[in-house]
């Protein structure tokens, strides 16, 4: 690479060259008795005051004790007050600086750079958690700012121990990506395998943890087989536990790894609430699993197949509702839910002040009145609302996204092939979900493989002075998580 | 490709092989829930009560549907029931069938001879109950509308399933279980009738729901005997309790005994019937049971347990002398074991029965020796300690 001119005024000028001269290339000569020493900082990424507090002062400053170093450069490195400051000698890394807000002194005569950092603060503060909201618990989230991020979890974890392994990601976008884990419980194959995955990872932008979760997985699936966490306290418990978090700068959204079916079944919540009442919450939130994947195909199996298991009255009165709609049970169950599903992805994307209109034009006259049109028959307005509250209850969006694909195909099997459609593709499905596979976890696990000690946080909770080890399925490296005293 | 190849293998084979090919939408449906067998001259006349004959301009309720009755004719109940299908213009859906109503005419005629049709019926639950229509015909029995319950035959239902264990006129029998019933050895079955209080023409009209006193309403007869699977004769309202107390059909029965010139009465609860095999003559039913005194207006010390004492005796002594006139009038008249004595003599000592099984009915039965044994109880007075008396 090109090394760094030993005149102050050149590279000033390569480096607006370099930036196809961006009006927020801040450039500042000083000449300090012949000697030129240049700055250069954009304005956009960096503090202006912090620069002229400390750096324009600081090179001033020179000017009295320089007698007591060797050279001017010696001089300014050695006084320039900041806790950041280090010396790079060719362009590589300009422009990643540059761009970072960190700002460069060069001074003629050294072909060396002083590099100092002078960020802006670009981030918003910490905030409450918006995706993943619980009652009791930590409040805070995380931010798009890479070392508060971090910090977070050094605030939580005061082990040495905890280490983050840090790479820079996009070859434009040179974003910093750190793998954190625990020294000592987390599985080192694990972290070879994911650091090996990274690697490989060559594009020229990485804006986002999602961008790059596609390339830490092994079997295609709609199911998502990496987590993904705004809250400190969940990635703390996952880095406990054995778990390694992947953190991506400019993202608040963490990764976490490996992962299984049943994580999503559970809340950071359950660990901060009585164990006893947990398993109840749980065995709820699996109902509802079950609800929402299987109601509509259900609902069409057994009144357009199996007539004779619904009670008489009830069949009486759904088969009066039925009459006058035009169309079949399947298109009006499919009609519906796609329009809920419609209805949910506009709401999300709509700005706030616009769900007032739209959750009333949303349950009015979609529920309301088309009952009333004639167009859908109300049990099909009930079957598929409650249906989608249901898949409420989970926050990953990926994971109810995962759902929703199967629950139409059960709808379809069910139109098909009634009660033995959803039969036979729950059998597919089961298949599916016990073969996925990823960092030598099995995405059934505890249940499938079946491992008796790890039920003591499934479905099941058990309390927490019983749970001695940390799950098999993650970590075999360093399993007791608790001492048992006596 | 192999993949591939092997799931549409497994659909084809799911579609093809599994027989659930039935694709039906729920308004495509006539929804049958009773059913009514007449006779006329030589042919067979076959009701379907409707149930979701929906009202003109629904509201989407299940209180607003209207009921139908549809009737065809046949020399077969196939062939009339073929007839029906030409009438309704949806498909006749029998999968929820609640009740079957069948006329004194077809009973007399035979039951077997139209039971097969629905039994053999794939629809079909097999599980409905089964009644005898009383002085009517039986299609006129599905016409009557109840103010209670939002078609009739719900309202048959209910009033079967209340009137069962508690009421002790009717025993609910289903359909199945009527037809074994007939054909076990040594066993006569009996039926639950049904008959209309009041016009047909008043019953059937949606104006018979609107008064506040019904003119018709559809009331609960007594037991119908058969022998065999023909009709016999209909039982008094008070053989019919004693009837299904001594088959142990019954668990609660309202009694009233007789004591010192004034009616006490007393509720039953907790009925048993042990009918006990001696010999081939002589047969013993010892009938246990709790009382409760539910109303009585002497001034009689009931505190006094010797009173108490004295009332049970009673109250067993005229319980034993009503149920054997009971027996003794099924043995003389009727000449049908409804009791299965003959089923229970088979069971014990199958030897003996062959001897005895040609003349049963007519010989052996109406002689039997059958001692009648009570055991029973008076556990608690009411909510009273005492009669209302004034103090002395």
């Amino acid at each position: 690479m090109e090394k760094i001119e030993k005149n102050a005024k050149k590279v000033i000028e390569k480096t607006k060259k370099l930036y196809g001269n961006s009006p927020d290339v801040n450039t500042r000569l000083i000449n300090l008795k012949g000697t030129n020493i240049g700055i250069i900082f954009l304005e956009s990424s960096s503090q202006a005051s912090t620069i002229s507090d400390f750096i324009i002062k600081g090179t001033l400053y020179t000017k009295t004790n320089k007698n007591l170093f060797q050279n001017i450069f010696d001089a300014l490195k050695n006084s320039l007050f900041n806790s950041q400051l280090f010396t790079i000698n060719d362009y590589t890394q300009f422009a990643y600086f540059l761009s970072s807000g960190f700002t460069i002194i060069v001074v003629d005569g050294f072909s060396e750079a002083i590099i100092m950092e002078t960020r802006a603060q670009l981030d918003r503060g910490v905030t409450e958690s918006t995706s993943e909201p619980i009652l009791r618990g930590s409040k805070d989230s995380f931010t798009e700012s890479h070392s508060k991020n971090l910090g977070l979890i050094r605030k939580r974890i005061k082990d040495s121990n905890l280490w983050f392994d840090e790479m820079k990601l996009g070859r434009r976008t040179q974003t910093r990506v750190s793998i954190a884990y625990i020294n000592g419980i987390a599985d080192p194959k694990k972290l070879k395998e994911i650091k090996k995955r990274l690697k490989k990872i060559d594009v020229d932008g990485v804006l986002d943890s999602g961008n790059i979760r596609d390339y830490l997985i092994e079997n295609k699936s709609v199911f998502p087989q990496i987590q993904s966490s705004e809250r400190p306290d969940v990635v703390s418990q996952a880095l406990l536990s054995g778990k390694i978090v992947i953190f991506v700068e400019n993202c608040p959204f963490t990764l976490i790894l490996p992962n299984v079916f049943i994580d999503y079944l559970h809340t950071s919540e359950d660990e901060n609430q009585k164990s006893s009442n947990i398993t109840f919450t749980r065995v709820l939130r699996t109902i509802a699993l079950i609800i929402t994947i299987f109601t509509p195909a259900i609902y069409i199996a057994i009144t357009t197949y199996d007539q004779n298991t619904i009670p008489d009255k009830l069949l009486i009165s759904l088969a009066i509702q039925r009459e006058g709609v035009p169309f079949p049970t399947t298109f009006e169950i499919i009609l519906l839910t796609t329009i809920f599903e419609i209805l949910r992805e506009s709401d999300l994307r709509s700005p706030s002040s616009m769900s007032a209109a739209m959750s009333i034009v949303g349950a009015l006259v979609l529920g309301q009145a088309a009952v009333d049109a004639g167009i859908v028959s109300p049990i099909t307005v009930i079957v598929v609302a409650f249906t989608s509250i249901c898949s409420l209850i989970f926050t990953d969006i990926d994971f109810m996204n995962g759902i929703r694909t199967w629950r139409f195909i059960f709808i379809l099997a069910a139109s098909i092939l009634g009660i033995i459609g959803i039969l036979s593709f729950a059998i597919i499905w089961l298949v599916k979900l016990s073969s996925l596979e990823n960092l030598e976890t099995s995405y059934l696990s505890p249940f499938a493989p079946f491992s008796k000690k790890d039920q003591s946080n499934a479905i099941y909770k058990a309390p927490e002075e019983k749970i001695i080890t940390r799950p098999d399925y993650v970590s075999t490296l360093n399993p007791h998580r608790q001492r048992r005293t006596k | 490709m192999k993949k591939l190849a092997f799931i549409l293998t497994t659909f084809i084979i799911a579609i093809t092989l599994t027989g659930c090919g039935g694709y039906e939408e729920l308004n495509d449906l006539s929804i049958v829930t009773a059913v009514a067998f007449d006779k006329t001259d030589d042919e067979y006349e076959l009701s379907f009560l409707i149930a979701n004959s929906p009202k003109a301009q629904t509201s989407a309720k299940e209180g607003e549907a209207k009921t139908t009755v549809y009737t065809g004719k046949g020399k077969t109940i196939a062939e009339a029931s073929k007839d029906i299908e030409q009438i309704v213009p949806k498909q006749v859906y029998l999968g929820h069938i609640n009740v079957v109503v069948i006329s004194e005419d077809i009973a007399k005629d035979g039951f077997l001879k139209i039971a097969d049709w629905l039994l053999r019926n794939p629809q079909t639950r097999k599980k409905f109950y089964l009644l005898q229509a009383k002085d009517e015909k039986a299609k006129n029995i599905l016409k009557i509308v109840s103010p209670l319950e939002s078609f009739p035959s719900q309202s048959i239902a209910t009033l079967i399933e209340s009137n069962s264990e508690t009421k002790s006129i009717a025993t609910s029998i289903t359909y199945s279980n009527f037809i074994s019933q007939i054909l076990e050895k040594g066993y006569d079955p009996v039926l639950p009738s049904i008959t209309i209080n009041g016009n047909v023409k008043e019953g059937s009209n949606e104006k018979n729901l609107e008064t506040t006193e019904p003119e018709s309403y559809l009331v609960l007869g007594p037991l119908a005997i058969y022998k065999g699977d023909k009709l016999e004769g209909f039982s008094t309202t008070k053989e019919s309790w004693a009837i299904n107390v001594l088959k142990g059909d019954s668990k609660e029965i309202n009694y009233n005994v007789k004591y010192q010139n004034e009616k006490i009465s007393i509720e039953t609860s907790s009925l048993k019937s042990n009918i006990k095999i001696i010999d081939e003559k002589n047969i013993e039913i010892t009938i246990s049971g709790v009382g409760d005194i539910y109303n009585i207006n002497n001034k009689i010390d009931i505190q006094d347990y010797k009173e108490i004492n004295k009332i049970e005796k009673t109250w067993m002594k005229s319980l034993k002398n009503d149920l054997s006139k009971v027996i003794k009038k099924v043995q003389n008249k009727y000449k049908a074991d409804i009791f299965g004595f003959g089923n229970l003599i088979y069971k014990n000592n199958p030897k003996t029965w062959k001897k005895l099984e040609k003349d049963w009915n007519s010989k052996y039965f109406p002689k039997l020796n059958v001692k009648i044994k009570t055991n029973l109880k008076i556990e608690a007075t009411g909510s009273l300690i005492n009669t209302i008396k004034e103090d002395k």
